[in-house]
């Protein structure tokens, strides 16, 4: 039998992971020295009051999983006797998968006859849940783990994500944004438009002052970078700013459909400790990234 | 008395005069002012150019006055602060420039300076106002040339001249609508007023009271600034007067172009002019020696100075003052510098963090003078420097320093408001590699911004339909009064309805230093209620004079 995992980097919930039987990965975020894992150590994600607690000028840090938390993940499958198939938040951004790969390793020794699949969506955040909805649906519809994999490997570079920033002491601290460097601490209404690459990697590519054009900078991108967007899963993310997400969904329905789904969802305080609040992202089936 | 002539240390003596009398009289120049709010300043900004042309004059008395006017000029033009100050500093260039290969002047000689100076200050402008400074010169400098005669003496011509000057002055409402409308004759027309009382009271040995007539003396030297263990920083401010000798050179095909760049290979700072064969020399440099040594092979000294620039002067050498490192100009150039101009720290390191090499301290009532801003531009290895004065009285300062500098290729964005400058900076894209298009965008981005300011009145008046009443609070925009209310939270609520700031995407709000936490807090907690589509930024800005700037984009 083949098991499914995935982290709560992807913004999936428990309950987004019992649709598909996920397994869910919890990935850490620790304020002031004191470490939290979502779904773990709480049972409802209070984005409100998590970020809040970021305005209120705490940046928290993130760390990396070690081999020893994946080996408590995966040994028991494998000891079952079953597969697993992992679909996880992006490899170029965390030390956390060297850690995946040495646990894997250990237990392949253990356990040669088991099979372990890995799916990088190359992203994080709504970007990631995108191809977790796809592979549990692929998975439901009994497709082979093999032909899962070449499904969803293939549409990864279709994902695009776009988000814009709101205060970059954030990203600063994160360290993970390339091209920020002529974007100075100190915002005052720009915001920073950034994308995820090929490569997983998150890259400025531009900016705009204030909220309403920087949202039009992302639906000008999906209206250009889109392919049958309508067709495909279309996700709204956003750092605790509920309002201004809506706005995106009803301008996103004006332009492509009054009547398409459109998933809106918090983004998971892990990956939020390097956006920080009022970011907006956008999740779209596109040409390329 | 009648003076027939005027040679250098007369001229010295007259510039020294015009700068006494418009000191004693500059809080009334600073009145005239427009706008009833308290930022007059002409007559502080015009007597510190004129300053700076006098004191470039220590113990020593030139005897040639090409030499005595060049100097004062060169003084002025550095020294020039606020849109007055820049054309004072113009209009006494234009006179040297007349002066020039002589060493003294008749009344005619001076009408034809004072007629080279109106054109030299005409061309300081790109769209000259009338009913200002520039009209009351030409009315004065045309009247006194008409009644010249071959009797004329110096005294009559300037008899002459200030009478029509007083004149031009009392009509100036009558060409200029605002002046009218708030009572007042041109400031910097004032200014020259009194320069021109001093300089021709100085032709019949009457000077103003206080030291200011006086000689600058040398300050005290506090050698202990520089110790066993200290770096040449600044290296040596180097000054000089070479003569040109028949048996060392063909002083007659002296290339002074060839020796300047000399110069500016061994050091910086350069100014060298001559006089007939004498040679005037200043420089900034790490090694005198080296450039006397090679100055000997021309002529022999005159006289010679040479002062390390570490040693600070409580005297008005402005040049050890603001000296900038010599060492800061080594290594690679960047594309492009960024230069702003702003009080208040908190608007200071908001500039800074958006990227700004260097901010210098000024504003409203308070100008920074060319070399001030030419420091600054000198400090920053850039190829192309982009400056935001971002004040109306800033512009013509900024480009006269821009025209100064020749350590890199300066672009005046001209910004008449700190919002201006912020929507321009906040945009810059640095990766740009057309400096040409960078300045478009930059100014594209200033053309979308409006920016509107509270302050507290400092007189009754009615302007623009409005009744200003004394230390009420005033909110006005692109000079216009649009509101008065006695509550200054009332005045900024009234003033932001009044520039519909609904209809813009942010509202930055910049706190001056009068407003407290409370006040704040409670006019953004209205500000956000009101205009809920519109992003409100609030920052402690520190301003000075302006209690609240709204910038609107």
């Amino acid at each position: 039998m083949l098991v499914l995992f995935t982290d709560t980097d992807c913004d999936v919930t428990p309950k987004i992971a019992e649709e598909y039987g996920y397994n869910l990965i919890s990935m850490p975020y620790s304020i002031e020295g004191k470490t939290t894992y979502p779904y773990v150590d709480f049972k409802k994600f209070d984005d409100h009051a998590f970020y809040d607690v970021l305005r209120s000028g705490t940046i928290p840090n993130t760390s990396a999983v070690s081999s020893e938390v994946y080996l408590s993940y995966f040994e028991p499958v494998f000891a079952a006797g079953n597969d697993i198939l992992y679909v996880h938040f992006s490899r170029a951004m965390s030390a956390s998968f060297d850690a995946m790969d040495q646990a894997v390793a250990e237990l392949k020794e253990k356990y040669p006859a088991r099979e372990f699949y890995s799916i990088d969506t190359k992203h994080i955040s709504i970007g990631c849940l995108y191809t977790v909805r796809l592979v549990g649906d692929l998975y439901k519809s009994g497709m082979s783990a093999r032909e899962i994999v070449e499904t969803a490997t293939k549409e990864v570079d279709h994902v695009a994500l776009y988000f814009f920033a709101d205060d970059l002491r954030f990203f600063k601290h994160s360290g993970r944004v390339s091209g920020l460097a002529g974007i100075m601490g100190t915002l005052l209404g720009i915001r920073p438009i950034i994308y995820i690459g090929d490569d997983g990697k998150m890259v400025s590519i531009g900016k705009e002052k204030g909220r309403k054009k920087a949202i039009e900078n992302l639906l000008s991108r999906m209206e250009t970078l889109g392919d049958s967007v309508a067709d495909h899963r279309i996700l709204v993310a956003h750092t605790d700013c509920p309002d201004l997400a809506a706005e995106v969904i009803a301008e996103i329905r004006t332009r492509f459909g009054k009547d398409i789904d459109i998933e809106l969802s918090p983004v998971n305080p892990t990956i939020g400790s390097h956006c920080g609040p009022n970011c907006i992202g956008l999740c779209f089936h596109a040409t390329h990234r | 008395m009648n003076t027939t002539a005027i040679n250098g240390a007369l001229f010295v003596q007259m510039i020294r005069n015009g700068a006494a009398y418009l000191y004693e009289y500059r809080t009334v120049v600073n009145d005239l002012n427009v706008f009833p709010i308290p930022d007059g300043d002409t007559g502080d900004n015009m007597y510190m150019t004129i300053d700076a042309g006098a004191s470039q004059f220590h113990d020593e008395a030139p005897s040639s006055l090409d030499d005595a006017a060049k100097t004062a000029a060169r003084g002025m033009l550095f020294g020039a602060r606020g849109n007055s100050g820049v054309i004072l500093s113009r209009i006494f260039f234009g006179i040297a420039e007349s002066f020039s290969g002589k060493e003294e002047a008749t009344a005619t000689d001076l009408s034809a300076a004072f007629q080279n100076g109106v054109k030299e200050a005409y061309g300081a402008v790109s769209v000259p106002v009338e009913g200002t400074i520039l009209t009351v010169l030409k009315d004065a400098s045309a009247y006194a040339a008409e009644r010249l005669s071959p009797s004329s003496t110096l005294e009559s011509y300037f008899n002459d001249f200030s009478a029509e000057l007083q004149r031009s002055l009392d009509r100036t409402p009558e060409l200029l609508a605002v002046l009218k409308e708030a009572g007042v004759v041109d400031s910097g027309g004032a200014g020259l007023l009194y320069i021109i009382e001093g300089m021709k009271n100085a032709l019949s040995g009457i000077f103003a009271s206080g030291s200011r007539n006086e000689p600058q003396k040398e300050a005290e030297t506090d050698f202990s600034l520089f110790t066993e263990d200290s770096e040449l920083l600044y290296g040596y401010c180097t000054e000089f007067l070479l003569r040109l000798q028949n048996a060392k050179t063909d002083i007659e095909h002296f290339d002074l172009d060839s020796y300047i760049a000399y110069l500016n290979s061994v050091g910086d700072s350069v100014v060298a002019f001559r006089n007939g064969s004498v040679l005037k020399v200043h420089v900034h440099t790490e090694k005198p020696g080296d450039i006397l040594n090679n100055a000997q092979q021309y002529g022999e000294f005159l006289k010679l100075k040479i002062e390390n620039m570490t040693l600070q002067h409580s005297g008005a050498n402005i040049e050890n003052r603001f000296a900038a490192p010599l060492r800061a100009k080594k290594g690679k150039k960047k594309r492009y510098g960024v230069v702003a101009v702003a009080a208040g720290e908190g608007i200071k390191s908001t500039f800074t963090s958006l990227g700004c090499d260097a901010v210098v301290d000024g504003g409203q009532s308070m100008n920074p003078s060319a070399q001030d801003l030419l420091h600054a531009f000198e400090d920053i290895n850039a190829e192309t420097i982009f400056v935001f004065p971002n004040n109306g009285n800033v512009i013509l300062t900024a480009q006269q320093a821009a025209k100064l500098c020749e350590s890199a290729e300066v672009r005046v964005i001209p910004t008449h408001t700190i919002g201006e400058g912020y929507a321009a900076i906040s945009i810059m894209d640095t990766e740009e590699p057309d400096a040409e298009k960078l300045a478009e965008e930059l100014a594209q981005a200033v053309a979308n911004v409006v920016t509107g300011q509270i302050s507290r009145a400092v007189r009754d008046t009615e302007k623009d339909g409005v009744k200003v009443v004394k230390d009420d609070f005033i909110g006005f925009s692109d000079g216009r009064i649009l509101v008065d209310f006695p509550d200054r939270t009332a005045a900024t609520l009234a003033l932001a309805e009044s520039l519909s700031a609904g209809d813009y995407d942010i509202l930055l709000l910049i706190c001056g230093e009068a407003v407290d936490e409370a006040e704040t807090k409670a006019l953004y907690d209205a500000l956000s209620e009101k205009y809920k589509s519109t992003e409100i930024i609030m920052i402690d800005g520190g301003q000075p004079v302006f209690d609240y700037i709204l910038v609107l984009e």
